[in-house]
């Protein structure tokens, strides 16, 4: 009987929906993260909320029971550097709000300046594909915290569960924090617009929270007696700001580096920011300055060792001369040792994917702990830390009752090896996990790392013989080009021809839909390599061109027929 | 000119390289029993340099002489010092100790250069973007510079504030700055702010100004509007002292250029302008004269032997190279006789890199100064230590051997002018930030230029 009601459980079709209610799970071990492990218990759902969990539970009468027994149940993960849902590309000119509120240059009415939107709510944007949210749930994801990864001032984030009906009418929280970054306006750089550069960035976000000072105290003077007193300008960005430069709402700060992480806990210093550096990849390094932050989210999207500052790391672990391998991968023993060192030092962090994939991510996520982060403190930092951080520490990110039903049931710990996840609660709705295939591997993260998933999409390469009509967008506006390229195998040959004359294209190289290839143009006197990375799908190609010291764009190309 | 500089500096790193192995075919060095320790260890608190030739580039040339350093400072110096009980000794027999050289314009520590979207960027600020893993750093400190004007770049005519740094080696960012160096801005003219070497994309617009009659107006304009911010300011500090309690009057809104801007008209932020050409820096020295403040110094300067009676009777100072010019329109009219020049008419004089490269070699810069213009000695050596000191504000501090000047020194192997010298040792408040003994070898560098920059550049450099 028992053994049936499992099969029946597990073996659900494909397109099997989602089934909401009253749900007991018994026979369970759970693993409540903040009050221990029950090792064969019950939990009881009721709309949404944990009602209850023990060893002592029984189960309602009108719940549907799901017998558990051999099966694990764990919080479900929180992943806080997400970009879920949210338009890859910058949306076109024409549709955005003012510009930045800094001094400097004035806001045009019609040019966005995307990455200089503190106003921005990212609750209102989101769109997520079904198969984004099933990826990360099917791998133990419960809820991310939804940003864009790229500006100064990036905007106000959400906290969002993985439910497969409607993201922004069940945001958990919004805003959980203002996101800020190092980078500057899309498209700058010489004849761009202000902020191009780090020291741009810097000084627009110093004199942003001035200006946010001022604004505030024009308020607060105003709604003191609004009789006779001039009333302060509108500007949706500034009032962003103002719960910020109040410590009111936390600001997020992207830094990675430790020169990043310094900077970014300085400006927090400077105005008082209720401040959480996000990244903090070579922490170790700026271990004093995460101490004087707020809150921590250390990246698990681990730099390669070429892209680590420079020279302490050399000096310490030298190894034999010209054996770059061995000093290479003492570099990446520190860089997966991050979160151990931190852990070591006290400091409490959530950890989070930096954007990688769920798979990459959880793969990492051993590396940590096999680099000496204890397991259950990387369990409490994906889940109860990381739910605290965002300011949803009573809602979400332990098995308690009143919390709510964001569960993962796997079949061992979710952050060994083979965690074989086999259903997810969000929201108390449950959620099957279709089984791999035979001839997929779900181990992509142990073996390979970071670059896992790159193999496993090289199975059915691209066709991008051909020529296309290419339009690169930058924030001044659009550039045509033509690409005319041939291909044998994965390498990609041809010419382009853009407004600045018909150059070859090198590098270029085909990996399963993906696409890259450079072209190098005499730019302000200076040859300037123009590096296109894109994606095929069809007779559509898309994607974003780095242009060097003049910041980035995007690209579309069709297809000539 | 940085990136005429890094070419430079691949093709000297190559040639070195190549000698190198040449070298190391013939004997093999030691190279495992090389350890660095990093950060350095901190300094002895009592440190003594026995029987060197000291050149103090503010009272001669002591022949055979002991510098005694306590706690980072030069507490005596002379023929006849006694080397204190309990001193840690470095033998200078047979060599030569010169100040730590100051470079006044450079911009080896910075992550970030030009913020050239905008020709007024008084706000932005190097310190902010100062970083310590940069190579460059490590070459200045092995040729005998210990302090930095990192400036920022010259695209715009009120660029941003510069960031006065000690070459600190090995240790974080923010322990690079020069504690307590007055505070200074870099301004620019002529071409680079015209951008008329500048190739504009489709879609790109120029920028304001297109002329030097409309650098002029930029520079008017900027500082008449910093008056006006500052009288707000002032009006409201006065309301402020006469308002009743609970009436307390709206601050006027904080500019951070302006406050800058305010701060050049007040005297208390140190202009350091690029220029070339003689018109330009005479408009320049009207326009500070105008508005009541001074040019700390004029960078480049290579007409400045037209204007020196002007320059020096504004009391500005000149920063100029030795023998570099004519790579562009404005850098044409160059002499090497310069910098000698506009010291005989009473121009304190400098002698600056404005590379990586050309800044671990300042001293052969200097030499120039003799050869070419007839310097004396200890006037050549104050183009790189006493003036430039003087033209960042910070002579009170370092530039010469002097007691109670920071240990900020460079040992040479031989006199410092002679072609074939190399610096041995270099301290930085007592601080021992290179010493050739414990150096890296150069495959060891090269490692570090592969993290820094990537695999691609190392092909170019090994050969």
């Amino acid at each position: 009987m028992r053994l049936r009601t499992l099969l029946a459980c597990f073996a659900v079709p494909v397109t099997a929906a989602a089934q909401d209610g009253t749900w007991a799970l018994t026979n369970a071990r759970i693993e409540t993260v903040t009050r221990g492990v029950v090792e064969r218990g019950t939990i009881v759902i009721r709309d949404g909320i944990i009602e209850a969990v023990g060893a002592n539970v029984t189960a309602p009468p009108d719940a549907r029971i799901v017998d558990l027994a051999g099966k694990r149940v764990f919080p479900g993960l929180i992943d806080l550097t997400s970009t879920l849902g949210l338009p890859s590309a910058p949306a076109p000119a024409g549709q955005g709000g003012p510009g930045g509120p800094a001094a400097g240059q004035p806001a045009s009415a019609t040019v966005r300046n995307v990455g200089l939107e503190p106003g921005r709510v990212i609750a209102e944007e989101l769109r997520p594909s079904a198969t984004d949210v099933r990826a990360a749930r099917d791998a133990g994801i419960t809820a991310v915290l939804v940003a864009p990864s790229r500006g100064a001032f990036r905007g106000l984030s959400a906290l969002v569960p993985l439910r497969d009906d409607s993201a922004t009418r069940y945001v958990v929280r919004s805003p959980v924090a203002l996101h800020m970054g190092f980078e500057g306006a899309q498209g700058s750089g010489f004849g761009g617009r202000y902020p191009a550069t780090l020291l741009g960035v810097i000084a627009y976000e110093r004199q942003s929270m001035y200006d946010a000072q001022h604004h505030a105290a024009q308020q607060e003077r105003y709604r003191a007696g609004v009789r006779g007193v001039s009333r302060p300008s509108y500007d949706a960005n500034l009032d962003a700001l103002v719960p910020v430069v109040r410590g009111a709402l936390p600001a997020f700060f992207d830094a990675e580096r430790e020169n990043e992480i310094r900077r970014a806990v300085a400006i927090g210093d400077e105005f008082d920011l209720k401040l959480t550096v996000v990244g903090a990849t070579e922490g170790f390094r700026a271990i004093d300055a995460l101490k004087r932050a707020n809150g921590v989210v250390v990246s698990l999207d681990f730099p390669r060792p070429t892209a680590v500052t420079g020279w302490s790391y050399r000096s310490t672990q030298r190894r034999a001369l010209n054996d770059s391998a061995a000093t290479d991968s003492a570099v990446l023993r520190m860089l997966e040792a991050n979160a151990a060192t931190l852990n070591t030092a006290g400091i409490r962090f959530a950890l989070s994917s930096g954007g990688l994939r769920a798979g990459e991510f959880l793969g990492n996520v051993r590396k940590a702990i096999a680099a000496g982060l204890p397991r259950d403190v990387a369990l409490q930092a994906l889940t109860v830390r990381a739910a605290e951080i965002a300011g949803v520490g009573a809602q979400l990110g332990s098995i308690e009752p009143g919390k709510i039903a964001n569960l993962v049931v796997a079949e061992r710990d979710i952050l060994g090896d083979s965690a074989n996840v086999r259903m997810v609660f969000v929201d108390g709705i449950r959620y099957e996990v279709i089984p791999p295939a035979p001839s997929e591997t779900r181990r992509g993260g142990r073996t390979g790392g970071g670059r896992a998933g790159e193999r496993e999409e090289a199975g059915e390469m691209a066709r991008v013989a051909g020529t296309w009509d290419i339009t690169v967008t930058t924030a001044e506006g659009e550039n045509r080009a033509t690409l005319t390229a041939t291909q044998s195998g994965a390498t990609l040959e041809g010419s382009m021809a853009t407004e600045l004359g018909t150059v070859q294209i090198t590098d270029g190289r085909v990996t399963g839909q993906r696409v890259t290839f450079t072209i190098t143009l005499p730019i302000s006197g200076q040859t300037t390599p123009i590096v296109f990375r894109g994606s095929v799908e069809g007779s559509r190609m898309t994607g974003t061109v780095d242009l060097g010291a003049m910041g980035s764009a995007t690209f579309i190309g069709d297809r000539k027929p | 000119m940085r990136t005429i500089a890094m070419v430079l500096a691949a093709v000297v790193l190559s040639a070195a390289a190549s000698s190198a192995t040449a070298q190391q075919r013939a004997a093999p060095r030691d190279t495992t029993t090389k350890r660095l320790s990093y950060p350095v260890p901190p300094a002895a608190r009592l440190v003594a340099i026995t029987n060197a030739t000291i050149m103090t580039a503010a009272k001669g040339t002591i022949p055979k002489g002991t510098i005694v350093i306590r706690d980072g400072k030069i507490a005596a110096v002379g023929a006849d010092v006694a080397v204190p009980a309990g001193a840690q000794v470095i033998d200078g027999n047979g060599k030569f100790v010169i100040p730590g050289i100051v470079d006044a314009h450079s911009h080896s520590a910075a992550e970030a250069i030009n913020e050239g979207t905008q020709s007024i960027t008084a706000q932005v600020r190097m310190e902010d973007v100062l970083r310590q893993d940069a190579l460059g750093l490590y070459r200045e400190l092995a040729g005998g510079v210990t302090t930095l004007n990192i400036l920022h770049g010259s695209a715009n005519t009120i660029g941003g504030q510069n960031a006065t740094v000690k070459v600190r080696w090995g240790l974080p960012a923010d322990s690079l700055l020069f504690e307590g160096a007055p505070p200074g801005i870099k301004f620019a003219l002529g071409e680079n702010v015209r951008q008329t070497n500048r190739t504009v994309l489709p879609g790109q617009e120029r920028r304001y100004p297109r002329t030097r009659m409309g650098v002029e107006e930029l520079l008017r304009d900027a500082f008449t509007r910093a008056q006006e911010y500052r009288r707000d300011w002032q009006a409201y500090d006065r309301a402020r002292k006469s308002a009743k309690k609970g009436q307390a009057p709206v601050p006027p809104k904080r500019d951070l250029q302006l406050d800058a801007l305010v701060e050049v008209l007040e005297g208390k932020r140190l202009v350091h302008c690029h220029s070339y050409r003689a018109d330009e820096i005479l408009m320049m020295l009207q326009v500070a004269k105008d508005f009541g403040f001074r040019v700390a110094s004029f960078q480049h300067v290579l007409e400045g032997y037209k204007v020196a009676d002007e320059i020096a009777a504004a009391g500005s100072g000149a920063s100029t190279f030795a023998d570099n010019w004519a790579y562009k329109l404005e850098a044409w009219d160059a002499i090497p006789h310069n910098a000698t020049l506009m010291a005989e008419r009473g121009v304190r004089v400098s002698i600056n890199s404005d590379s990586d490269e050309r800044a671990r070699r300042l001293y052969q810069e200097a030499a120039k100064a003799m050869h070419y213009g007839g310097a004396s000695e200890e006037e050549a050596l104050k183009m790189i230590t006493l003036h430039p000191a003087w033209q960042l504000g910070i002579d009170k501090r370092v530039g010469s051997i002097e007691v109670g000047k920071d240990a900020d020194l460079a040992i040479f192997n031989g006199h410092p002018f002679a072609p074939a010298s190399r610096v041995e040792m270099t301290l930085i408040d007592g601080r021992v930030f290179f010493d050739r003994n414990t150096a890296p070898t150069l495959e060891y560098l090269m490692e570090l230029i592969r993290q820094q920059q990537g695999p691609r550049q190392v092909t170019e450099v090994v050969p």
